[in-house]
């Protein structure tokens, strides 16, 4: 039975290569799309669920009030960890991890790498294995790093890494106490060294400060212990210990949902990157329905020539269900051939769709669950995309069929309109989708962001910099490489701290207002090209007072609402600072915000960076290489690495620019899948019709005439989509734009657009087969009946 | 075992279209005794197609009953219908009715494949069929490979390969030349002298010659019964 089932299956596939190779590649591509966003989910949903304790592992997270929103974040201050072990016998260990960037040196390589600062048990708590060393103890002595397996071998190459001794920061000698397995491609941690948290004590990193919020706090549980019942206890501890001077709260959240559940609105988790996750989830389905639609559609197209095939098996003794299970079988088999076309496509595609998701994805032929996964995806896609053709043929009555009274298909009837309909609106709803993400890209990139991103470079004040820096300067400037050079606490791309401290004349004691805060030493308005609205640049040269300067943005201006700026006080952290300047606001953070308020603070400030204005007299190569020279001079120990500001502004947009690439990579494909189907209903469509042609081109119909008869009833399918797609994709925009606060709006030409590129492209599908049913002799369809 | 193998009392089967009713059989009598040849002849369109097809119990009639086997059968349901279907009735049509895709031994080999036969047992049974309608040779062509006669004469293997006790044959020889037709017509009456009943709807008086008893039919109803023998 299954032989006879599995031979005829073959024959058929044979037989009609045409319909088989639409079949396949269509299923082949669909069937890729979603493999490959299945690999991505399931890297997705396996982040950090490793850890053998990741029932029991949590971060604190502090909530406040501000602005009448309750706000939710991870930042917490350095007492916390041994204040809620010392407190709540129900807590088990903690950690606190404070993320760093040193230099690390052995012998003469000097190597920039990502770490962090941890506290002993860590190692303990999560689950990152050493490969040599005891985890309990490896992080004890001050002098202490752990490092990763790749990092080791960047040190030392193949020699024993264990014991040996490196610098870090160029300042102290380290001695390898362990060597750690690197780390999976599926961790929300990200660091190649392990350094003690007693370090960061010593380097005067971390304080006792109960309101200065910097590392991260983790936290295990002890077996048997319940999150609401600790949450409920340790809410509490900060404003205990604050003594009621600030109103935060303190709570708990799983490592488990670390990854996808981790946006907080008003307090609660309103979900995150599972929203993603799930986008991506349906397009996956979507995908494959559509591929799997093509099948539905031209298997029962074909049903007239499969009719008599089923009148006969019926009168010779065929059940039902014996017929459903061979059209089943034949819709697997030609699942399975798709499968592997589809393996093949995505061994092929999987670097290239690596690097738009910046993944590691593999297939692990290896494993025997992917065998299985495989196996019942194949499955799957048979059976849905052979159900509604398996019980459509063995419906049918042998005595309708073989008497020949069966009702000839010429028009698309109508459950495949539907599905042919639904191709279109969910190719349609891409493709407007993938014209508004580009439409807003370009709208914030061409936002203007206040300063002028070219010509200019940063560096990060490492090593000697800090303290060489006033010679490197005037070098700059001496040598005409640099027409300005200023000195400020972050890059001019990132918003590296902000405060809700500052105090002023007329401040609301109850304002919460946020604040940038960023330092800058003098001429930041020159050097960055930002424009002055009012008052002067911070001049150390020509105003002596002005290390204690501070400029204001606009909207700081508005916020702090000074009638007149200049001259007013800001106290901050301790220091009293005088308004010497008001500059136009530009973009520090995000281009989709709206500008926030934010001081420039002198002189006086902290500092880690300096921007450099490249003298445009010069080429960029010749200025790059005397600024290398000039660095090499005065930090001759750490490596040359300056930043292009309009690079790293560029990156701001990385994130909507991969969205958009994934969304015109997924209208693509289901554009492509729904042409391969139309391309085959046409082809049938005309087949059966061959009769009607004929008479209607002895009659006298022209060939517009019958393309245009043969076209029109697709044409009116793609209308219909496009009426269905408009509102859907507007709905679904209209949100994804209201993650944005600096947004285009939607205009209605996108979706006559997207609607009329779909017709042309339909069109275009059906045409041929049109073209060349009208072409054809009517003499010769005529005497075929 | 019954004397009469059918026994049809008052059926009626109608046909209604949106715009018009054909009473395809009108009250219609007939019997047919276990082993007997029947042909049924007509003017096109008296029903007798619709008779055939309701004692191959691909139809059901609208009103009547149908005793086959001492059996009333008129209202099975599909199951019990391709149940009965199988291991009782083949049909040969006039059309042929062959599978494109598959070889004449595996067209053969198709009842015996649904009523359960094990494979070397179909082997045997299907060569041996197409030994007795000389087809032997052809066993791996396809149909299309064969001539109108050929073709009639697998689908006759095909109809009495799993030893049916009733064939049914809708103008077996109607898309066949005289020469072929006598063939067909030879192998039913073979089939027929080794027990086989035969119900056979024909359009030739030469043909229906064949046959122990001729039921004539007008406007879904017999009018005469001439018995040959
Ligand atoms: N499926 C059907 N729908 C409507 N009318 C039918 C159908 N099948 C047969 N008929 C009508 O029933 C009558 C008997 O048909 P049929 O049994 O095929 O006649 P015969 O085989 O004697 O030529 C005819 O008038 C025919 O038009
Ligand atoms: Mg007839």
């Amino acid at each position: 039975m299954l032989k006879n089932y599995l031979n005829i299956a073959f024959r058929n596939l044979w037989k009609n290569k045409g319909f088989s190779f639409i079949n396949i590649s269509g299923l082949a591509i669909g069937m890729a799309s979603a493999i490959l966003i299945l690999l991505w989910i399931q890297n997705e949903a396996s982040f950090d669920q490793f850890h053998q304790k990741k029932d029991r592992l949590y971060m604190a997270y502090n909530r406040e009030v501000f602005d009448g929103k309750l706000q939710c974040w991870a930042n917490t201050p350095f007492p916390l960890g041994p204040a809620l072990l010392r407190e709540y016998p129900e807590i088990q260990a903690t950690s606190r991890l404070q993320y760093n960037n040193f230099l690390v040196t052995v012998g003469d390589k000097h190597l920039k790498a990502q770490g962090c600062f941890v506290d002993t048990p860590f190692l303990s708590m999560f689950t990152f294995p050493l490969v040599k060393g005891n985890k309990t103890i490896a992080l004890n002595d001050m002098h202490s790093i752990v490092i990763t397996q790749q990092l080791a071998k960047k040190l030392f190459g193949d020699d024993e890494a264990m014991n040996k001794v490196l610098r870090v920061d160029s300042n102290e000698n380290f001695t390898v106490t362990g060597v750690l397995k690197d780390l999976p491609n599926n961790t929300q941690f990200n660091f190649e060294y392990l350094l003690p948290m007693k370090y960061a004590d010593k380097l005067g990193w971390s304080d006792n400060e109960w309101d200065n919020n910097s590392p991260s706090t983790l936290v295990e549980l002890k077996p048997n212990t319940t999150e609401a019942a600790v949450d409920d206890k340790i809410k509490n501890i900060t404003k205990r210990h604050l003594k009621g001077s600030e109103q935060v709260e303190v709570f708990l959240h799983p490592v488990t949902k670390w990854r996808l559940y981790s946006k907080f609105e008003n307090g609660k988790i309103v979900g995150g990157r599972i929203d993603v996750v799930r986008l991506f989830g349906i397009i996956a389905a979507f995908i494959l329905l559509i591929a799997c639609i093509n099948f539905m559609n031209l298997s029962t197209a074909r049903s007239e020539k499969r009719a008599k095939e089923v009148g006969i098996r019926k009168v010779v003794g065929a059940q039902r269900q014996y017929l459903i299970g061979q059209f089943l079988g034949e819709s697997i088999l030609l699942a399975a051939i798709s499968g592997v076309v589809a393996l093949i496509i995505v061994q092929l595609s999987l670097s290239g769709f690596n690097q738009l998701t910046s993944k590691q994805l593999a297939i692990e032929y290896g494993n025997i669950y992917f065998w299985l996964s495989a196996i019942a995806f194949v499955l799957f896609t048979g059976v849905l995309a052979g159900s509604y053709p398996a019980f459509y043929l063995s419906s049918f009555q042998p005595v309708r069929v073989l008497k020949g009274t069966f009702k000839k298909i010429n028009a698309l009837v109508t459950p495949r309109k539907i599905l042919v309909v639904l191709q279109f609106t969910f190719a349609i709803i891409l493709i407007i989708c993938t014209v508004i993400v580009e439409q807003q890209i370009k709208y914030a990139q061409e936002r203007d962001n206040g300063y002028s991103k070219n010509n200019l470079i940063y560096h990060l004040l490492t090593g000697d910099l800090d303290k060489n820096y006033n010679l490197v300067k005037n070098e700059l400037l001496s040598s005409g490489v640099a027409t300005s050079v200023t000195k400020t606490s972050a890059p001019i791309t990132q918003g590296w701290s902000d405060s809700w401290g500052f105090e002023w004349q007329g401040k609301d004691p109850n304002s919460k207002t946020d604040f940038d805060r960023f330092c800058a030493d003098e001429n930041f308005a020159k050097t960055a090209g930002v424009k002055i609205a009012r008052g002067r640049d911070i001049d150390l040269k020509d105003y002596p007072t002005d290390s204690t300067a501070i400029v204001l943005n606009e909207t700081a201006v508005k916020a702090m609402g000074f009638k007149e700026p200049i001259g007013q006080i800001i106290k901050d952290d301790g220091v009293t600072w005088h308004v010497v300047g008001v500059i136009k606001d530009f973009i520090i953070r995000s281009p989709y915000e709206p500008m926030r308020p934010m001081v420039i603070e002198g002189s006086k400030g902290f500092f880690n960076a300096m921007h450099i204005r490249l003298n445009s007299a010069n080429t960029t190569e010749k200025n790059l290489a005397a600024v290398e020279k000039i660095f090499k001079k005065y930090n001759p120990q750490y490596p040359f690495e300056y930043h292009f500001v309009d690079d790293e502004y560029a990156k701001k947009f990385s994130d909507e620019k991969r969205t958009g690439t994934l969304a015109a990579l997924f209208s693509f494909l289901t554009i492509c899948i729904s042409c391969l189907g139309l391309f085959g209903l046409a082809t049938y469509m005309a087949e059966n019709r061959v009769k009607e042609i004929g008479v209607r081109k002895v009659l006298g119909a022209s060939v517009t005439n019958i393309t245009t008869l043969l076209s029109k009833d697709f044409i009116g399918l793609v209308i219909i989509s496009i009426a269905f797609a408009s509102p859907f994709a507007w709905w679904f925009m209209n949100k994804w734009l209201q993650g944005y606060d600096y947004r285009v709006t939607i205009s209605w030409w996108v979706f006559i657009g997207a609607g009329l590129l779909a017709i042309a492209i339909a069109l275009i599908t059906v045409s041929y087969q049109s073209i060349k049913a009208a072409l054809t002799n009517p003499v010769k369809n005529l005497r075929t009946e | 075992m019954a004397a009469n193998m059918i026994k049809i009392t008052d059926m009626e089967k109608i046909y209604r279209t949106e715009e018009v009713e054909t009473v395809a059989l009108n009250k219609l009598n007939i019997e047919v005794k276990n082993g007997e040849f029947v042909a049924v002849m007509g003017p096109s369109g008296c029903g007798k197609s619709t008779l055939l097809n309701i004692l191959g119990l691909l139809d059901d009639p609208d009103n009547g009953s149908f005793v086959f086997n001492d059996i009333e059968v008129a209202h099975f349901n599909e199951r019990r219908r391709a149940d009965l279907r199988k291991h009782n009735i083949g049909f040969v049509f006039q059309s042929f009715n062959l599978i494109d895709e598959l070889t004449v031994f595996e067209n053969v080999e198709l009842p015996l494949i649904y009523t359960g036969i094990k494979g070397p047992e179909r082997k045997k049974r299907v060569e041996a069929v197409l030994d007795k309608v000389q087809i032997m040779h052809r066993r791996n062509h396809y149909p299309q490979q064969l001539s109108g006669g050929q073709q009639q004469r697998v689908a006759v293997a095909r109809a009495v390969v799993n030893n049916p006790k009733l064939i049914l044959a809708d103008e077996p020889t109607g898309n066949l030349d005289s020469s072929n037709g006598n063939d067909v017509m030879q192998l039913l009456t073979e089939l027929n002298e080794q027990g086989t009943t035969i119900v056979m709807v024909t359009h030739s008086e030469h043909d229906a010659r064949y046959s122990h008893r001729i039921i004539r039919m007008l406007d879904g109803q017999t009018v005469t019964e001439n018995i040959l023998i």
